[in-house]
């Protein structure tokens, strides 16, 4: 005799603590398996592509920090990147370097949040303090470098707003090598542990034709077997002056993404150091991109892309000739990522959703945009 | 087994070395010199140019300005609001502004208040924000931790 069963609709978020965010997402299960699980966002949608036509260029740069709040540096750096583009200017290498400093440095930053609340998901309380000290060593660094702990505002058409404090690039050295010996801690604190391992490997298996179909990129692709970061494939920036390894893996589960992202982060310091040392005194901003409120390019378009902690990002931008840009679209990574969910979660066990959905490591602010 | 009682060492080994928080409302952060926190307004150094409200991204500056007293082709500054209820703290009023009239200080706390009024910030306010921030050369600099009276 079979039992007459039914699939029960369940609503996870708007208000969840593990969306770390605004996000919802419509879970069919059939007893504890998923069956069905459709993403539903916008809740966080602000319309900022469509407040850049009625900005000046420079104004949009701050409202490019409140996309991927975790990552703000790279944001700006790919929208200055694109209107650079259109410019046509050569920027001055100091400010290039200083460029990448601080993009890596927030690529940590953005890492080890992920780190911290992704096991706070899965249930470890105390990675989270070691996550956020750690974190909060890149942040007073960037603090004192652009004003501000999260929303930088730092990257400026043309080069950046400021010069690097006194001091600043030995005490960035000083502390890579802290943050270092704080990295390889967390091995013997989590990566090592068999609760930890028993609930990641093999959970959330993506494959590669999975990554390469969803359009995937960033950590989540690297985890599965897809060697795919813009610094190496199309260097943008100075990126072709570092020697550093972009970490693979090919299980493709969540683990693999945990170890990708440790690995990412030792990349990180070690172009943090490179930089430092090759960094020389100099210009800080093209001679024509102090002056915030004339920047004009001429008609045209132009495309950057650049990896941001959470994958590729870019920036298209048309412009008509005028002081404000025509439109303004953005390829948020977080957005694409987040798409994955309703192939990925099928046939899942519910217990294993926020594991699953936490690996992503989406922002919401990129998500809704 | 073993590998999970490893983690718990570095747990332990935490217990002989230094505090890392700080007791917040007793003791706070120093922010370094350059920190975006909320914004101090010098009335004399103001040439009512408007360019801090045309930067504005959100359009919380509005001022107006009156003829000087003594020479009819200068301006001097008559209101100056700053609506916080909006305000992103994105600098860009101060980067632009030609004679640094308007600053950002390092005050960043004891800014919240009951109803929405309060957070638009007048004239008045806005030149009577003494803390420390960015501008040594201008204006009295109190001693760190003293607070500016509030309304």
């Amino acid at each position: 005799m079979s039992i007459k069963t039914e699939t029960m609709t369940l609503n996870m978020g708007p208000q969840h603590p593990s969306t770390h965010g605004v996000f919802r997402l419509l879970v069919e299960v059939d007893g504890e398996t998923i069956t069905k699980a459709e993403p539903v966002m916008g809740y966080l949608h602000r319309g900022s592509e469509k407040l850049a036509e009625n900005f000046l260029y420079t104004q949009f740069i701050p409202y490019t920090d409140r996309l991927d709040y975790l990552n703000a540096m790279t944001n700006n750096y790919v929208y200055c990147a694109a209107i650079e583009k259109l410019l046509e200017w050569e920027i001055p290498e100091r400010a290039d370097y200083l460029r990448v400093i601080v993009m890596e440095l927030n690529r940590i930053a953005s890492h080890l949040v992920w780190w911290g609340t992704y096991l706070l998901d899965i249930g470890a309380l105390s990675p989270f303090l070691y996550a956020f000290r750690d974190r909060d060593i890149c942040l007073d660094l960037l603090n004192e470098i652009s004003g501000a702990r999260m929303t930088f505002n730092y990257i400026r058409i043309g080069g950046v707003k400021w010069d690097a404090p006194e001091g600043w690039v030995d005490k960035v050295k000083e502390k890579v090598k802290e943050l270092r010996e704080n990295i390889a801690e967390y091995d013997t604190l989590v990566t090592g542990n068999e609760i930890f391992q028993a609930r990641t490997i093999g959970v959330g298996k993506l494959t590669k034709e999975q990554v390469i179909n969803w359009g995937i990129s960033g950590p989540l692709a690297r985890a599965s077997g897809v060697n795919i970061d813009i610094r190496k494939e199309e260097p943008y920036s100075i990126y072709d002056r570092f020697d550093f390894n972009i970490p693979t893996r090919e299980e493709g589960d969540v683990f693999a993404r945990y170890k990708v992202r440790i690995a990412e982060m030792y990349e990180s310091l070690k172009i943090i150091e490179q930089a430092c040392e090759q960094i020389d005194e100099g210009e800080i901003i093209h001679k024509k991109g102090a002056r915030i409120m004339m920047i004009k390019p001429p008609a045209g378009e132009a495309y950057t892309r650049a990896e941001a902690s959470k994958g590729e990002i870019g920036v298209y931008a048309v412009s008509n000739g005028k002081n404000k840009p025509y439109r303004i679209k953005l390829r948020r990574p977080s957005f694409v990522n987040v798409s994955i969910l309703q192939d990925l979660l099928i046939g899942e066990n519910i217990q294993n959703l926020v594991a699953i959905f936490g690996s992503l490591d989406i922002v919401l602010g990129e998500v809704d945009a | 087994m073993f590998r999970l009682l490893k983690g718990f060492g570095v747990t332990l080994n935490y217990f002989r070395k230094k505090k890392i928080t700080i007791q917040y409302p007793d003791e706070k952060v120093v922010m370094p010199e350059r920190f975006r926190g909320i914004h101090r307004f010098f009335p004399d150094k103001c040439i009512v140019c408007n360019m801090c409200v045309n930067i504005c991204p959100t359009d919380v500056i509005t001022l107006t300005g009156k003829k000087h007293p003594e020479n009819p082709k200068k301006k001097i500054i008559d209101t100056y609001n700053i609506d916080f209820q909006g305000c992103i703290l994105c600098d860009l009023c101060t980067e632009v502004c030609p004679t640094d009239a308007i600053v950002m200080t390092a005050r960043y706390d004891n800014l919240s208040s009951y109803t929405r009024s309060e957070h638009f910030k007048d004239i008045e306010w806005l030149s009577n924000n003494h803390v420390y921030g960015n501008y040594e050369e201008s204006g009295p600099v109190p001693e760190m931790g003293e607070r500016g009276e509030r309304k």
